[in-house]
């Protein structure tokens, strides 16, 4: 998997796919090329994991309902 | 002169014809009028008496207090969905509009909602309805929703005012800030709250882009967190394709919404914590998770190696340069023998060698020449004489002794 695409992940999707070739890693049945792949995979998914979780505090927003059935968000505080 | 206008019909002095003279109807037309305008639809609390259920479904009772009453009636059609029994004695809560029956002449509360008011009979409730929706399989395990373990965006239904806002929003940031939380305010007890609560999870579902709902308030009596025990918003909790978090008041309260709910958490800080992720704690399992990928791959690398080793080491690898080792043992063994027989060859021709140059020695035309005997060569070719018949008179012959050698000429042949 490209780092591009896995920009477009969410965290949920990368983390559990970093820990499936974690445990995959730990089986150590994969050839040794696979191995190098998977490792470098694993270390992407890594950074992007991390940097995912030194995003920004976001701010309080409060759900409104118009009268045609819409809904706004809009910042509470 | 009477005091009252009607105390004697006769001797009144009005006359009828100088009112208004009502029919029955009329006037109680007008009551009817009067009185539904002024009562719309309010709450009345009183205790019930002279409780009847007809065969038609409706109930009938009055609402009393010390000094006085109201007629009350429940149609069936309201009524079925009580989930408490009404009884005789018990305080309740009545919503209801002022009617007046024309035909019996009576005014009557018609009652829309029907709630106990004591604490007593609000546990009688809130057991009734635990009954009912758990018979019908409400609060089954298996109904029960997993909570996202990553959610991207938090719907919470509670008071805007209340610690409980505060409490989730605090925990979530310390936890995880990038988290979105998203606040539909609502009544957290009173008339109407339970509508109000109902209504505010139903519009995060028609929204739809929340992963999780906290709905809840904080601490307070039963009466204060009755809402959360009703009917309404039972079903609407139930109802939510979104999975729900039920924070009602303190770790030993339990609400009906607790037990729909896909998951109970004490309080409202509770609910943020089980929501929300630890980002410290995610931080730490991603560097446990580098190291050991590093490790594995590693182990991967080394292997091939280690096999490589033990195949060294292995019989079948060592049997050719033990094979080898064998050959060159033969080999130099073979040479060495090789040298001995040379050596003792050699030493065999040495001896041999010597013995002829003994031989040689004994041989040597020196050594005859020593005794006395001489060697006789003819001048003109060389040759040696052994014969006089070699020699004619004359001839120049050189004559080679022991000590020189002399030249000479034959003066006679002797005898042959």
């Amino acid at each position: 998997m490209t780092a591009a695409k896995i920009k477009t992940m969410t965290f949920e999707e990368a983390f559990q796919k970093l820990e499936s070739i974690v445990e995959t890693l730990e089986k150590g049945e994969s050839s040794l090329e696979d191995s190098m792949k998977l490792f470098e995979e694993g270390m992407e998914l890594s950074r992007f994991c991390a940097s995912k979780l030194n995003d920004a505090e976001k701010k309080l927003l409060r759900l409104v309902k118009n009268d045609d059935k819409d809904f706004q968000l809009e910042l509470m505080e | 002169m009477s005091d009252t206008v009607f105390e004697d019909g006769v001797n009144s002095k009005e006359q009828p014809s100088e009112w208004r003279v009502y029919s029955v109807s009329e006037i109680t037309r007008e009551i009817k009028l009067h009185l539904e305008n002024q009562f719309p639809g309010l709450w009345i609390e009183g205790e019930i008496s002279n409780l009847k259920r007809h065969a038609s479904g409706h109930l009938y009772f009055s609402l009393k207090d010390q000094d006085a009453q109201i007629a009350c009636v429940m149609w069936r059609g309201r009524n079925a969905s009580l989930r408490f029994q009404p009884q005789d004695g018990m305080k309740i809560l009545a919503l209801g509009d002022v009617t007046l029956y024309e035909r019996q002449g009576k005014y009557q509360l018609d009652v829309a909602v029907l709630r106990p008011s004591g604490v007593g009979d609000l546990q009688m409730a809130f057991e009734a309805l635990k009954k009912k929706l758990a018979a019908e399989g409400l609060f089954d395990a298996n109904r029960k929703r997993p909570i996202p373990v990553f959610p991207e965006r938090i719907g919470v239904v509670t008071s805007s005012t209340g610690a409980a806002l505060q409490d989730i929003v605090s925990v979530t940031r310390r936890r995880f800030p990038s988290v979105q939380l998203i606040l539909r305010p609502v009544k957290v007890q009173g008339p109407g709250a339970a509508e109000d609560i109902a209504e505010a999870i139903r519009e995060f579902n028609a929204f739809r882009r929340v992963d999780v709902l906290i709905v809840g308030r904080g601490g307070g009596s039963m009466e204060d967190l009755w809402a959360f025990n009703e009917e309404t918003v039972a079903r609407a909790v139930s109802a939510s394709g979104i999975p729900v978090i039920s924070a009602v008041g303190h770790e030993i309260d339990f609400s009906i919404c607790d037990f729909v709910a896909d998951l109970r958490a004490p309080t409202p800080s509770a609910a943020a914590e089980l929501a929300v992720p630890d980002r410290n704690e995610l931080a730490q399992t991603l560097a446990a998770w580098k190291n050991q990928m590093a490790r594995s791959l590693l182990e991967r690398v080394r292997r091939p190696m280690d096999r490589i080793r033990v195949f060294q080491r292995s019989y079948a690898f060592r049997r050719p340069r033990d094979m080898i080792r064998e050959r060159k043992l033969e080999l130099d063994d073979l040479f060495r023998r090789c040298e001995t027989l040379v050596d003792r060859k050699i030493q065999g021709f040495k001896a041999d060698q010597n013995k002829h140059l003994e031989k040689l020695k004994a041989l040597n035309p020196e050594a005859v020449l020593q005794r006395g005997y001489s060697i006789t060569t003819r001048m003109r070719d060389g040759k040696v004489v052994n014969g006089c018949d070699d020699l004619s008179v004359d001839e120049s012959v050189r004559i080679r002794f022991f000590r020189g050698s002399v030249k000479s000429r034959i003066e006679t042949i002797e005898s042959g």
